[in-house]
């Protein structure tokens, strides 16, 4: 087991710029899960620590070794393809035990192994099989087995659920986790799928054009975005922006735009003040916003009055889209008393301690 | 209806392309199998006892064994060379997109070989080649390298990278995942592109007639030789150019669907 070290890792394809001085530090045994949206750079930089692809400028280390110029097969890593990648001329058997053969191991030791991982995922049965006789989550298990198998200092996952159906995406999900928490490995992991990055990583690193935008616990990234891209990647369905502006009246402070003002709360005061009079980027979560409730609430100034337009029921939960004014929101409420008809006119509250402030010009989050 | 039309478009099409090269190819079975007069007379005779006495002259006049041997020792190691060479020459131009080379190789293929002719007779000459199986070997891998080329760049394309990729983080140096990983997944095609370069050597003429010699003559040649000045021996050649067509027929006959697979099946991705 080992910590994976990127040091102003930078990847350059001709004038095109893949990976941008990329700085990361993963810790022995964690979970790291890279994850944006396609061409954020986070297969490239995975394929450089794998050594797939050379790197342009910058180091990296696996353990205590500078790794650079190592071939693939002497950096200890064991990687996991999107499309399995399994040999298809060779059985099951033989698809795991490949790697320890070319490295030489006794062939007591690879039956082992073999046994061993095949023990693991419950892939005893298809031992004697092709590839193409598997189906797509037994070829998911066979592509893990084939990397545990080597017991690397590294686990590398380039989006290995993706080629899943649904519910089983959500079943090997489960399972990669546990087989982390019984392996104690270093894994890093490659996703676009932010509700994989979140149920699934220690700590997740969010890339957006080669460049890194945030890394830190699933929650804290969650709850602290450190910038719209990652406010709005996060979270499903995705946050509300609305372009407002910041508006002094006598010692209070409101956020306003067409068909929408709500005061925003004292303890924001002293980090909105240099942005008076700008325009800034309101941002809320859906299901920071419920249905105002006349008996409880007292006007504190974070209610407003919209139109539903679209209702999905989710069974325990409903997506409500809204439009307030020219802006449309998404709210994800408890289903309500009185089922919500279409073009209604409904009122709904803000969490006003949730909400979040970004930048127009830099982007970056304010409160 | 539309079935039956279809059908009857796909049999007219497929008489009408088979025919003629089936009525060359009996022509020059019958002719093997008649005497030197009946093959002369006119109007043509159908109905006639076959006779095998062309063959045994073929073997006892003209050392048609030599012959066969000389073809047989050319053909193989033109294949062999070509494969070993043609094989790693394709993965590099598939896997690093070296179209120019590519077009290059096909140029090479494209120019009339009689312009090769007089250049290639002067150099081997001066290097005193002519009438050995190196000049007749290499020369032919004119013709079947370029086709071992740019039959298996289209199987190298079609081949997911990553499986490669998996191979070099197992363990593989780059040669030993072409060798271990990319070769056996490709035989179909390999298979295809050795069987056309055997047949297209071993049925190559033109150079042979120039580069050649007594010891080294290919049967396609000793055929020509049996037109000479005073007469042409029709039987002969009948019989002897079926026995050279024979061996190649039989063999391409078993292997026919691994070559339709072959021919096909790079250029589908599955």
């Amino acid at each position: 087991m080992a910590n994976v070290i990127l040091k102003n890792l930078i990847k350059r394809y001709g004038s095109v710029t893949a990976v941008d001085n990329l700085n990361i530090e993963i810790r022995d045994r964690e979970f790291a899960v890279l994850v944006g949206p396609s061409g954020c750079g986070k297969t490239t930089a995975l394929r450089m620590i794998a050594g797939l692809e050379t790197v342009t400028s910058g180091d990296i280390y696996i353990g205590d070794t500078l790794v650079n110029d190592m071939a693939p097969k002497d950096r200890d890593i064991a990687m996991v393809f999107q499309n399995y990648a399994l040999y298809p001329h060779m059985n099951v058997r033989d698809n795991l035990g490949f790697g320890l053969k070319m490295r030489k191991f006794s062939k007591t030791e690879i039956d082992r192994r073999v046994q061993e991982a095949a023990d693991i995922l419950g892939i005893h049965d298809l031992l004697e099989r092709k590839p193409k006789e598997l189906s797509g989550g037994q070829r998911q298990r066979v592509a893990v087995g084939r990397a545990i198998v080597r017991k690397p200092k590294v686990f590398l996952f380039d989006e290995p659920l993706s080629n899943l159906d649904a519910k089983l995406r959500v079943a090997m999900r489960a399972e990669i986790s546990k087989l982390h928490r019984r392996l104690g490995a270093t894994i890093v992991y490659v996703t676009h799928d932010q509700v994989e990055a979140m149920t699934m990583a220690d700590r997740i690193f969010i890339m957006h054009n080669g460049t890194l935008q945030q890394s830190g616990m699933p929650l804290d990234v969650y709850n602290k975005p450190a910038n719209r891209f990652v406010a709005g990647f996060i979270g499903s369905p995705a946050m509300n922006f609305i372009e407002t502006r910041l508006v002094r009246e006598k010692d209070t402070w409101f956020i306003a735009s067409e068909g929408f003002k709500v005061r925003l709360p004292e303890a924001f005061y002293p980090r909105v003040e240099p942005y008076a009079d700008r325009p800034v980027i309101f941002g809320v979560r859906p299901e920071d916003m419920e249905e105002h409730d006349p008996a409880t609430g007292s006007d504190s100034g974070n209610t407003l009055t919209v139109q539903a337009e679209v209702v999905e029921t989710l069974g325990f939960e409903v997506f409500v889209y809204l439009t307030c004014g020219p802006h449309a929101l998404v709210a994800r409420m408890e289903v309500p008393k009185h089922p919500l008809t279409v073009g209604q006119t409904l009122e709904v509250d803000l969490k006003m301690a949730q909400i979040h402030l970004f930048d127009r010009e830099t982007s970056q989050t304010i409160v | 209806m539309v079935k039956t039309f279809k059908s009857i478009f796909f049999y007219t099409g497929a008489f009408a392309l088979c025919v003629p090269p089936l009525f060359v190819f009996i022509w020059m079975i019958l002719t093997g199998l008649k005497t030197g007069i009946q093959n002369i007379s006119y109007p043509p005779e159908f109905l006639f006892t076959p006779t095998l006495e062309n063959f045994r002259a073929v073997f006892q006049q003209y050392n048609f064994f030599r012959y066969l041997l000389n073809s047989l020792i050319i053909a193989t190691l033109a294949t062999a060379i070509s494969l070993v060479l043609g094989l790693p020459a394709a993965y590099s131009i598939a896997k690093y997109r070296q179209n120019k080379i590519g077009i290059i190789i096909l140029i090479a293929r494209m120019t009339p070989f009689v312009s090769y002719l007089l250049p290639w007779y002067i150099i081997f000459r001066y290097l005193k080649l002519i009438d050995t199986y190196s000049a007749l070997t290499i020369t032919h891998l004119i013709i079947t390298m370029p086709m071992v080329i740019w039959l298996m760049v289209s199987f190298f394309e079609s081949m997911p990278s990553e499986l490669e990729d998996a191979a070099m983080i197992d363990g593989c140096s780059r040669w030993q995942s072409f060798l271990l990983i990319v070769l056996p997944l490709v035989r179909n095609g390999i298979a295809t592109a050795a069987i056309m370069s055997f047949i297209f050597s071993w049925n190559q003429f033109l150079f042979s007639l120039i580069l050649s010699g007594p010891k080294t003559k290919t049967v396609p040649v000793a055929v020509y030789n049996f037109i000479s000045y005073g007469k042409i021996d029709w039987a002969g050649i009948g019989a002897a150019a079926t026995l050279i067509v024979l061996p190649v027929s039989i063999f391409a006959f078993f292997v026919r669907k691994s070559i339709v697979q072959g021919l096909t099946m790079g250029a589908l991705k599955d």
